[in-house]
């Protein structure tokens, strides 16, 4: 499956990432304390996560761990230490082939 | 899993271009190696910009340039200034090159392959969890609560360095330290690369911008020509990009894709993957206040060896040089009563004496240079200013100081600007 570009306009991150290969783990590999993403003001996540795993839902941050590139920026940008990460275990995971 | 049982002489976490070439130099020499990958096959957890040093592979490896995964050698490099409607490009051309295109993810699987190839046992889909020792010495690595034993554990886990914290040797990353690296490669068609790029058969492009793409945030965008795709992308300094991103970082990327000046080599491309990763930056801060320990070595992103060098990036040479030394430097360690940390500080030794701690000292500016925001904003918006006024004629024309002069206005005063162009030559 892959993206034509030719149209001179942003695509959407959904299909962009349809390009990339995973082996999602039955259990996710990181986890978000919600209660400290209530308390944190700027929640660079949002803008941050290159896979947009962090969304929000009105006022509420939203995490989802299957299209996580593993590039570990969530954990560090965020102020309030809500990101409890590690790497999806053996094998799981992005599956890079081109880069 | 029989081969856990047994006792190596080295154990390589990660078979990147570090663990990998230093497992394929201790296979080379003889040790027991085992080579710990945590993705599907070598490679696979494995992104950089585009674009490898040739020289210092070539000392590790035999006949590197005819057996390695290169797609393109760069003959053809470009630095452009780039606002929303013009660019200003300095282009250097040559016969010969240095440096060549590639993925990362083959070149890893190729030297992974040539560890397996002396000797090296590689596992992958194993990740290790935690660094095993007995008071105070490193002994091997646990998996899944089993221990596997070895005289030496080389630490190439990368810029996130789980086991390194875990084990107390290194804090967590800081925003400071790194930058964040976005790409998209795009499918396109070999001689159409040729045709709109000119160039030759197996030759490639490396191209640098600097400007507004980045959305006034210190860091820079990039184009490499594949064998038949392209590498485009950006990279943010991620302290900068939390204060100052305005919107999701993809967006970044897309909105350099479809630029004017560039989508117009990108018409008939296809998005073949999308990738990320971070990339050390303050290399003193860090740098573990050691790379050898009892029975421990560091080497590639974990140790923080990658230069920035302001208009490129060296990263892969690094990498697999500091895994090279690495292997040496357990050799001797072995040679001299085993691997203790006196022993191993050997490492230390020839990093010193190489050309990658020579060019980490010579570049030490760079980063913090980096980070000034005229060099992003203002001197590109001034540098395409004035090639516009000199370029654009309808009736009158410009002379250059006369130019100068007026875009320099309200943007820049002469002080500024001869100590900036000061630093910058001191410096890069």
């Amino acid at each position: 499956m892959s993206t034509k570009v030719e149209e001179k306009k942003i695509q959407r991150i959904e299909d962009i990432l349809n390009n990339d290969v995973w082996d999602v783990d039955y259990e996710p590999h990181i986890k978000v304390d919600y209660n400290k993403c209530r308390e944190c003001k700027w929640k660079p996540c949002i803008r941050l996560c290159p896979a947009e795993c962090y969304t929000l839902v009105g006022d509420e941050v939203l995490f989802s761990y299957e299209g996580c590139l593993e590039c570990g920026t969530c954990r560090v940008v965020c102020p309030e230490n809500a990101v409890e990460w590690s790497y999806p275990k053996s094998g799981r995971g992005i599956h890079y082939r081109f880069s | 899993m029989s081969v856990i049982n047994q006792r190596f002489d080295a154990i390589v976490i990660g078979a990147g271009p570090a663990g990998s070439t230093a497992a394929y130099q201790l296979a080379k020499m003889g040790y027991k190696t085992l080579l710990l990958e945590r993705g599907r096959t070598p490679g696979s957890k494995n992104m950089f910009g585009g674009r490898v040093y040739l020289q210092p592979l070539k000392d590790i490896y035999d006949d590197f340039e005819k057996k390695a995964p290169i797609h393109r050698w760069v003959k053809k490099e470009r630095i452009s200034f780039i606002d929303n409607e013009n660019s200003t490009t300095i282009e250097y051309e040559s016969t010969k090159t240095t440096s060549f295109t590639t993925y990362l993810t083959q070149l890893s699987g190729w030297m992974a392959n040539q560890a397996v190839n002396q000797g090296a046992i590689l596992l992958t889909e194993i990740r290790v969890d935690k660094l095993y020792r007995e008071n105070n010495v490193f002994k091997g690595v646990v998996v899944e609560d089993e221990v596997v034993n070895a005289d030496v554990v080389i630490d190439a886990e990368g810029i996130n360095r789980l086991l390194l914290e875990e084990a107390n040797l290194v804090e967590k990353l800081k925003p400071n330290q790194v930058a964040l690296g976005v790409k998209e490669v795009i499918k396109l068609d070999s001689n159409l690369i040729n045709q709109l790029f000119g160039l030759d058969n197996n030759d490639g492009l490396s191209w640098v911008f600097i400007g507004n793409l980045t959305n006034g945030i210190p860091g820079g965008a990039f184009l490499y020509t594949n064998r038949d795709s392209i590498s485009l992308g950006i990279v943010l300094m991620l302290e900068e990009a939390i204060r100052k991103l305005d919107k999701h970082i993809y967006k970044l990327v897309e909105e350099f894709r479809i630029h004017p000046l560039i989508n117009k080599y990108l018409k008939e491309g296809r998005i073949m993957e999308y990738s990320t990763h971070l990339i050390p930056e303050d290399i003193n801060s860090l740098k573990p206040r050691k790379l050898y320990y009892d029975g421990l070595l560091i080497v590639g992103d974990a140790a923080g060896l990658l230069l920035n060098q302001g208009y490129t990036y060296r990263g892969v040479d690094f990498a697999a040089y500091s895994g090279y030394l690495a292997a040496k430097a357990y050799d001797y360690a072995h040679n001299n009563g085993g691997p203790t940390s006196d022993n191993l500080s050997k490492y230390e030794e020839l990093l010193r004496n190489s050309f990658i701690y020579r060019m980490l000292n010579k570049f030490s500016g760079v980063t913090e240079l980096m980070k000034k925001e005229r060099l992003f904003n203002t001197y590109p918006a001034l540098i395409n200013e004035l090639a516009s006024r000199l370029m654009h004629i309808d009736y009158d024309s410009y002379k250059i100081m006369e130019a100068f002069k007026e875009v320099k206005k309200g943007r820049i005063s002469w002080l500024t600007l001869i100590k900036d162009l000061w630093e910058v030559s001191r410096k890069i």
